[in-house]
């Protein structure tokens, strides 16, 4: 398929870090998180490269393993978080511009911190302490 | 079964990120503000399975074919393993007076409550004598199995709008579901056949939020009926070039110029190909080099030649005669982001 380069125009790219911006002064203001779906947009894949370069990367890098393969990286930006999203198949099923201290699938639910300490050895005489 | 989707995916040892993952993908599928996903995530986890009633009428199975064909993520997958298809002729092992009996009892069973899923049109003409199903006329199953029915998905362009059976001279008198179906929710998954990706998301919607997604005025949903293929084709820019293929071997097509000319219907067509695309997102008919045909459209059979341009010959004259095709690709990009970026 041709890839319409042309397409990559800083205008767009410059709409949506204005964009970013705005979500970053929420986050600063209110502790408000927020997030921009890429796939959403009828972005070409040159758009996407030229927005992620301009972003940069920043000092962290984490790889999810859920249900595919997630990588999800700090931007040069703090706060501001380049996320992809793919399914078992490698397909990508998101990407997203996250703007938050942490993005949230990375935090632990406390459901399954349950399940999980119930496969811990002695957590059952621990319950019956802490009881 | 009281189990949850939660409960269940944790039994086969998914963690409650799968799902949010799942949430986040599903959101953006259909054009939800991103920071619902955990909204999302945790509705799913709490709900338990909804029986589906599948009924065929006057179909060819394709719609059907393409929904089991459909390469969904394993989540996805574990969706359709939460509806409980209590009914559907062409999957259920039971024929004859047991399957009868199977959709007698699906129906007191969750009386209310069943979506009520429909494949096909509904010959009406000499009392429905056209199509029948254990000896009863399908407008007299629709009329009897919607009554109890919380909600109606008619998929496919017959069910819809009454598809190729429609068709002049439309021989049966068929109609769609919205045409004998009153004072129900309705949504209409129009395609010849429809791209499968869509039923998962009404149905990942219905389940998470309890409702139907917002439809447009022909009862699509919104999500993925918005915009036309021409809004989200890749060979858009083209069009505005005013670069056209005029036959499927010339430069322009090897070019990937846009088929404007050649007959697509891209422009006059609401349907998510361009974005969703096919067979796991690998394309869809204009990026194989055909244009559109507009399947999704209320009586696309009878609008023209599939290679007769909406011109009747050119483009040019076609854009003077002053249909509008929207606000070209800045407007689209800044009313795009006005719905899609959005903050809790």
């Amino acid at each position: 398929m041709t890839d319409f380069g042309f397409l990559a125009d800083d205008g767009i790219v410059d709409a949506l870090l204005m964009e970013v911006a705005g979500l970053l002064h929420r986050l600063i203001e209110r502790g408000e998180a927020g997030s921009i779906d890429l796939r959403g947009l009828p972005l070409s894949d040159a758009c996407i490269a030229t927005l992620e370069q301009r972003l940069g990367r920043g000092e962290v890098a984490v790889t999810l393993t859920a249900a595919g393969r997630s990588d999800i990286h700090e931007t040069g930006f703090p706060g501001v978080w380049w996320t992809k999203h793919e399914d078992e198949a490698g397909r990508i099923i998101a990407l997203l511009i996250e703007v938050a201290i942490v993005p949230g699938i990375l935090c632990a639910d406390v459901d399954d911190i349950k399940r999980g300490l119930d496969r811990l050895p002695g957590s059952t005489n621990f319950s019956r302490r802490a009881a | 079964m009281d189990e949850t989707l939660g409960e269940m995916l944790a039994r086969r040892g998914f963690g409650r990120r799968s799902l949010l993952k799942f949430a986040i993908a599903m959101t953006s599928s259909l054009a939800l503000p991103p920071m619902i996903a955990p909204v999302m995530a945790a509705n799913l986890a709490k709900a338990k399975r909804r029986s589906v009633i599948w009924l065929s009428f006057q179909e060819c199975t394709g719609c059907l074919e393409t929904l089991l064909r459909s390469s969904a993520p394993t989540i996805d997958a574990l969706i359709f393993d939460f509806i409980s298809l209590d009914y559907q002729e062409s999957l259920m092992a039971a024929a004859g007076a047991d399957a009868e009996r199977t959709l007698h009892e699906a129906v007191a069973a969750n009386k209310g409550e069943y979506l009520l899923a429909i494949d096909g049109s509904i010959p009406v003409k000499d009392g429905g004598v056209y199509s029948l199903t254990g000896g009863r006329s399908n407008v007299s199953m629709l009329s009897d199995i919607a009554a109890d029915a919380k909600a109606i998905l008619a998929i496919g362009t017959c069910a819809a709008y009454g598809g190729i059976p429609k068709a002049w001279p439309n021989p049966t008198g068929a109609v769609g579901v919205e045409d004998l179906i009153e004072g129900k929710p309705i949504v209409n998954i129009p395609g010849c056949p429809p791209v499968p990706e869509v039923l998962s998301g009404v149905l990942v919607h219905f389940i998470s939020f309890g409702r139907l997604p917002d439809l447009d005025d022909r009862k699509r949903p919104l999500a993925y009926f918005g915009t036309t293929i021409h809004d989200q084709c890749y060979r858009r820019p083209f069009y505005d070039q005013g670069k056209f293929a005029k036959s499927f071997d010339d430069e322009g097509a090897r070019q990937g110029w846009c088929l404007f000319e050649l007959g697509c219907k891209g422009p006059v067509t609401h349907n998510a190909c361009a974005s969703l695309k096919w067979n796991g997102g690998t394309s869809f008919p204009i990026e194989s080099g055909h244009g559109c045909i507009g399947c999704s459209e209320p009586d696309f059979w009878d609008a023209g030649g599939f290679y007769t341009s909406l011109a009747g010959g050119s483009s040019a004259g076609w854009r003077n005669t002053g249909i509008a095709l929207g606000v070209g690709v800045a407007g689209g990009i800044a009313a795009a982001l006005s719905g899609r970026s959005k903050a809790t």
